[in-house]
């Protein structure tokens, strides 16, 4: 901030000062053209002796500063364009590693699907197989629980028959027979 | 099971009192009386009633004993099973006294259950079967069930003789039906 106003200030006087040497021309009395052209000389060496001080160190250092700023801005950019140079190495490798994951992805589905495809043919062969064992008993049980009904419902029917025969027929002499038969197995056990 | 060995306790000693068989046997049928009077529901209501005293229960079972005209050994018998609270368990006397004495003579007693009435022949043709089984003298006790259809049924000691037609006929039923 000081160094800028030092700046101006030696501008400003750089300007105004030969505008008081002009200003003052007037009121001199004219001597000659050495006189005027060294007033001159020396005005010039003036300005450009405190042009020499204090508005070229102050330019110079804006300068160099200038300079390290502009550089470092490159030198950001150059890192910046570096790192983006890696993110897009990167993507690129990504992109092509997602092509080979993509690729191999699509195999995996592919044998998977295979595989559950010949897994679900052998789970609905043994389905079938089992469904078709289960009937067959099922069918084997219902027959032989059929036939059972039946023979019992024929042997209660010549049961309950042959029980009606034997009462509409049985006589003393039945009975006669019936007690002897029982008499004699009293007499095979007692033989025993 | 614990009033069956009291009982069994009681009829020994009863049949201990005496080795004369006639005797024994009068007994035996002094104490089935007594117990088909002590085990009619009204009687044995009143001997079992809590608000009969120890002493007047000794004293009922005492008179039925002397109604009943038992002999002196009965009476005595009557008057400890009372004392001895053991009423109730008169008529399981009874039974073990009549399987003992059984015993003693040698007898057996059989129901015999036919179909039909059975004629003497019959009777005594069954008596005699079962008598070579248990070599013992049979008492039979006959009953007649139409369910048999035909032929006879004997209960002896506990093992049942089927020589009914009812049971042939079911056996045949059950081959039938497999």
């Amino acid at each position: 901030m000081k160094s800028r106003i030092a700046i101006a200030a030696t501008l400003l006087g750089a300007a105004l000062i030969p505008s008081l040497a002009l200003a003052a021309e007037g009121g001199v009395e004219e001597r000659g053209t050495w006189g005027a052209l060294l007033f001159y000389v020396i005005n010039f060496l003036l300005f450009a002796g405190i042009l020499w001080k204090y508005a070229l160190p102050a330019a110079k250092n804006y300068f160099k500063d200038r300079a390290t700023g502009i550089r470092d801005t490159i030198s950001k950019a150059d890192a910046a364009f570096r790192d983006a140079q890696v993110l897009a190495n990167r993507a690129a490798e990504r992109m092509a590693k997602l092509d080979a994951e993509k690729s191999q992805i699509s195999s995996d589905l592919a044998d998977e699907t295979v595989y559950q495809i010949g897994r679900i043919y052998d789970l609905a062969q043994e389905s079938a197989a089992r469904i078709k064992r289960d009937a067959e008993i099922s069918a084997a049980a219902m027959a032989e629980n059929a036939n059972r009904r039946v023979r019992e419902a024929l042997a209660h029917a010549a049961g309950r028959l042959a029980g009606d025969l034997v009462k509409s027929n049985f006589e003393a002499a039945d009975q006669t027979r019936l007690v002897q038969g029982f008499v004699e197995k009293l007499g095979e056990e007692a033989g025993r | 099971m614990k009033s069956s060995k009291v009982a069994k306790r009681y009829a020994r000693a009863l049949m201990g009192l005496s080795s004369d068989h006639a005797q024994l046997e009068a007994w035996g049928v002094e104490l089935e009386r007594l117990a088909r009077i002590v085990d009619s529901p009204e009687v044995a209501a009143q001997l079992e009633s809590p608000a009969v005293t120890h002493a007047l229960r000794m004293q009922a079972l005492g008179k039925i004993a002397e109604r009943l005209d038992l002999s002196f050994p009965l009476r005595s018998f009557a008057v400890v099973v009372a004392s001895h609270g053991r009423v109730a368990d008169v008529t399981a006397m009874a039974e073990s006294y009549a399987r003992m004495l059984d015993d003693l003579m040698g007898r057996a007693r059989a129901t015999l259950t036919f179909a039909y009435p059975p004629t003497d022949e019959d009777l005594a043709r069954v008596v005699d079967g079962l008598a070579a089984i248990a070599h013992k003298k049979i008492i039979p006790t006959t009953k007649v069930d139409a369910s048999l259809v035909g032929g006879v049924v004997a209960e002896l000691e506990g093992k049942i003789y089927d020589g009914s037609l009812a049971t042939r006929l079911a056996d045949a039923e059950r081959r039938l039906s497999g």
